[in-house]
């Protein structure tokens, strides 16, 4: 410490304090906060206002001609049907995969944990693909369901796994010392604790059926989605793709009820996060290889068949179409439109979980909750919400990017948010308060400190957007401008028309793009179980 | 409080900071300071004045208000009403408000606050002016003044030790030279050992320095051993302001008292500047009232003596190695017939708890005799 303290700093601390800021931060921050955060609820709650409107408006009569008709008794129960084999079946294998990588002594443990997470690397519709070519027959309920379970049984194979790893091994411990064999330490003491991961990820599997189109078109599986989406393209606009919209949409919302029942008060319940010890595995004696063969087979129906069938398309297809030219736009128009929509959702996604963390409270938790409901929307209901919407009152923006963008961020904050959400719990406001006392304004402060924090965890946000982005296939469709090409768009076209060796090369640049995201995802869960 | 080593401080200054004889002595000044968050009342009417190179506590139970006032003063929170002025400048009042980062002032929270996306030396670096080779020596002088090796600039601060990391955020908020140092309960992460180490290191840095300070603490020997002056804080006020000596020996009410440190509270009858109870007739200074009082005594201040004229027996003890307390229920007292009967006459009988060094003097059932040392402290009989 030097001299020049007492009197000589007052001085010119006197002339410093003078210059005194307007409005005080500690206050007014959180307000414009909060009125940011309110616009974009609003923004996030277009396309279920939207269907409400619609249903409102068309009248009891118009919804007893449209809804009870055989045609969407049919459409329910193909839909139906579809979740409730799907599901199951999903959740059985994620469970029985993520045990037998995180809790045994499975030999190759390791390899296996990422290959049973890399079917996510493959769009469902890829995958119909191949296994179409595969089997040129396959169709109805039992190609609906082996298409969804292969393509989606990681979304419960990976936060259950992320859960198990982080699991107290002193939880099985304490169940074996209360003298349980090892059946039902794993049904008493294991199974208990992953009903939160298991169930959010059968919330998501179902919100992907309910939502896919691409899979199921390629099959001539109806749903719902593939429903809407034939109507939309016959009738442009018609009541009966808005009365579909509303079964969907309230299809979506009995989901997300059923999901906030099974969570139950449980949603409290943590998993410890502090020191343990390493989990201990069980070792799998004779049945080292059925769960060999099993994992191996599953590997080869998931990842296998899609992945020869678009080698060998590529190997048929030769060079020739590597050089068609809309490959390479496409490549470009995806980059563009993912990193674009990557930058925006995120962007939009700041305020939502600055204030959710930094402010915790009702409003906070009511805005998150509209984002929530609001972001399970299928793809097809928020394109039709936007389509309408921006012909009828800013018929300048329709059909243009910004719309397409605007679109994917509904779809896609969620993902952003997740992780924000995390990354700003990384970020106390201690530390920024902390810079503000050494002398850096709030601006600064929140820059250097609390930004360049979240910035990973930001990034990773991001990345899963434009994962998202770059495989979705059917706002796209709907809300692309004209001339635009994506990788999915162009895939579905040229697929369409039976030209599977020219679709294949989309097929493979999707899946490279997709496989690293996906490799963040899984590195990703396993640091943020338990929070 | 033993020694007072931060008496000695302060009337001696360093020469690197040599007090100017004729500037104001009082550097902070909180005056009537309100604070509520969403309509409870945090801070209910504070005044606080802390001495230019002072070391200030400010102890209360958590939920006090204390923190909040302590961010008050940092400049995190605007107050409600009343002001708060740094060296004869207002900073925050009806009319003013400097933000927190033009304010001259230091913080050090709880967890030290580190940034972890910076190295040590990054971090103390962080407000400093100076760049590159001058901002390098001044990291390594402000290292070494916490103590620490100026190798430590490359580490990451997750590479630290609870108590280095304390130390760390010590030397970074002290490289803007601040005029006041505000440490929100630095030392309660810590373990014990390492507290009062750490404790000692950072009151000797900083009155070498010389830097006006106040320490936030839930931990009443702390702020005694700590600090200068002691500001008790109450249900968003301070219930007492003084050196720690007085607030403990001089408690202004019951309930500070009893949060200072343990208390033998007996029923009174106060005459003059005597009170009658169980123990005999105490010496009170200034007793604040007459007749019906509640007596306090420090544990310490009840001594076993031979030669005691007051009797107890040991009910029970608590041995905890260097000293045991002990608890002693009062004889009763006999009646003497001379006398005519005196309804404020004590009775006796009361349970008091006392420490003793040895163990073995105190086994349940012995007799025991008592003396009192020094003066009581009385406050006014509450039902």
């Amino acid at each position: 410490m030097s001299q020049a303290k007492s009197t000589t700093t007052v001085q010119p601390s006197r002339a410093r304090f003078s210059r005194i800021a307007r409005g005080r931060g500690t206050r007014s921050g959180p307000w414009a906060v909060v009125v940011l955060c309110i616009l974009i609820a609003i923004f996030s709650l277009l396309p279920l206002g939207y269907v409400a409107v619609m249903t409102a408006d068309a009248g009891w009569d118009t919804i007893v001609k449209l809804v009870f008709r055989p045609r969407v008794g049919e459409l329910l129960f193909n839909t139906l049907a579809l979740v409730v084999i799907t599901v199951p079946i999903c959740v059985v294998l994620g469970i029985a995969g993520a045990w037998l990588v995180e809790r045994t002594r499975l030999r190759g443990h390791k390899v296996w944990a990422v290959l049973l997470a890399a079917p996510l690397a493959i769009p469902a519709f890829v995958n119909s693909y191949a296994w179409v070519s595969a089997i040129p027959s396959l169709g109805g309920v039992f190609g609906g369901v082996l298409i969804s379970v292969l393509s989606y049984f990681p979304l419960v194979y990976i936060p259950v796994a992320a859960v198990l790893s982080r699991m107290d091994p002193a939880l099985e411990q304490s169940g074996s010392s209360l003298g349980l064999g090892p059946w039902r330490v794993f049904f008493r003491v294991v199974l208990p604790q992953l009903r939160l991961a298991a169930a959010g990820g059968a919330l998501l599997v179902s919100l992907h059926l309910l939502a896919e189109y691409g899979a199921f078109a390629m099959i001539q599986f109806d749903t719902f989605t593939t429903a809407i989406y034939d109507q939309f393209r016959s009738t442009f606009n018609g009541a009966a793709a808005n009365m579909l919209a509303s079964v969907l949409v309230l299809l979506c919302l009995l989901l997300l009820l059923g999901e906030s029942k099974t969570r139950g008060s449980a949603r409290y319940a943590r998993v410890g996060a502090g020191a343990q010890s390493n989990p201990t595995r069980l070792a799998l004696g004779g049945f080292q290889a059925p769960a060999q063969l099993g994992l191996a087979a599953l590997t080869v129906l998931a990842l296998g068949v899609p992945l020869f069938h678009v080698g060998r398309w590529l190997v048929a297809g030769g060079a020739e179409v590597w050089t068609r030219d809309a490959l390479i736009s496409s490549l470009l128009q995806t980059l563009g439109y993912g990193l674009a929509g990557a930058l925006v959702t995120t962007i939009l996604a700041f305020p939502l979980a600055y204030l959710v963390i930094r402010h915790p409270g009702p409003v906070g938790k009511i805005l998150e909750g509209a984002n929530y409901i609001s972001s399970s929307m299928p793809g097809i209901v928020v394109a039709l919400a936007l389509v309408t919407i921006t012909i009828h009152y800013v018929p300048g923006v329709y059909q243009t990017a910004v719309v397409l963008v605007a679109a994917y961020a509904l779809l896609f904050m969620p993902r952003a948010l997740v992780n924000l959400r995390a990354g700003l719990a990384q970020a106390p406001k201690e530390l920024d308060d902390a810079a503000q006392a050494l002398g850096k304004p709030p601006l600064v402060a929140f820059l250097k400190v609390t930004l360049r924090l979240t910035a990973p965890a930001a990034a990773g946000g991001a990345a899963l957007v434009f994962l998202g982005i770059v495989n979705e296939l059917t706002a796209t469709l709907l809300l692309a401008p004209n001339g635009t090409q994506t990788l999915a768009t162009e895939f579905w076209a040229l697929s369409s028309e039976i030209d599977y060796t020219g679709a294949a090369p989309y097929a493979l640049l999707m899946i490279l793009l997709s496989a690293p995201m996906t490799y963040l995802l899984f590195a990703q869960s396993k640091k943020v179980a338990g929070q | 409080m033993t020694t007072s080593p931060t008496a000695g401080q302060s009337s001696a200054p360093k020469p690197a900071f040599t007090h100017d004889a004729g500037h104001a002595t009082e550097h902070l000044q909180v005056a009537g300071v309100r604070k509520s968050f969403g309509g409870t009342q945090v801070l209910k009417g504070v005044d606080l004045t802390v001495a230019q190179g002072r070391t200030t506590a400010i102890v209360g139970a958590s939920g006090s208000g204390k923190t909040t006032l302590l961010r008050v003063i940092a400049g995190f929170e605007a107050p409600d009403s009343g002001s708060v002025s740094l060296g004869g400048v207002d900073v925050a009042g009806p009319k003013t408000w400097v933000p927190a980062h033009k304010r001259s002032v230091g913080y050090v929270a709880q967890d030290g606050a580190l940034f972890p996306h910076l190295s040590v030396g990054a971090n103390i670096e962080f407000g400093l002016r100076e760049r590159g080779r001058a901002a390098a020596s001044r990291v390594g002088e402000l290292l070494e003044m916490v103590s620490m090796d100026p190798s430590y600039a490359k580490r990451r601060p997750s590479q630290l030790s609870g108590g280095q990391q304390q130390r760390v955020a010590l030397a970074r908020a002290l490289a803007r030279q601040p005029e006041l140092m505000l440490l929100d309960e630095p030392f309660s992460a810590l373990d014990a050992g390492l507290r009062v180490a750490t404790r000692r290191a950072v009151a000797k840095t900083l009155s070498e320095a010389g830097v006006t300070t106040i320490l936030v603490t839930h931990d009443q020997a702390e702020a005694l051993s700590f600090a200068d002056q002691v500001a008790v804080m109450r249900d968003g006020a301070l219930a007492q302001i003084g050196s720690p000596f007085v607030v403990y020996t001089r408690p202004a009410d019951r309930a500070t008292a009893e949060f200072l440190g343990d208390a033998v509270i007996l029923e009174a009858w106060m005459e003059g500047s005597l009170a009658l109870c169980s123990l005999g007739g105490i010496p009170v200074r200034r007793p604040p009232a007459q007749g019906r009082v509640h007596l306090m005594l420090r544990p310490e201040q009840i001594r076993i003596s031979e030669g005691g004229n007051i009797r107890g027996r040991v009910v029970d003890t608590d041995y905890f190695g260097p000293e045991t307390t002990v608890r002693i229920a009062l004889a009763p007292i006999a009646v003497d017939p001379s006398k005519p009967v005196d309804p404020h006459q004590p009775v006796g009988g009361e349970v008091i708890s006392i420490r003793h060094w040895n163990a073995m003097l105190a086994r349940p059932g012995t007799d025991l005799s008592l003396k009192v040392v020094g003066e009581g402290v009385v406050f006014p009989w509450e039902g």
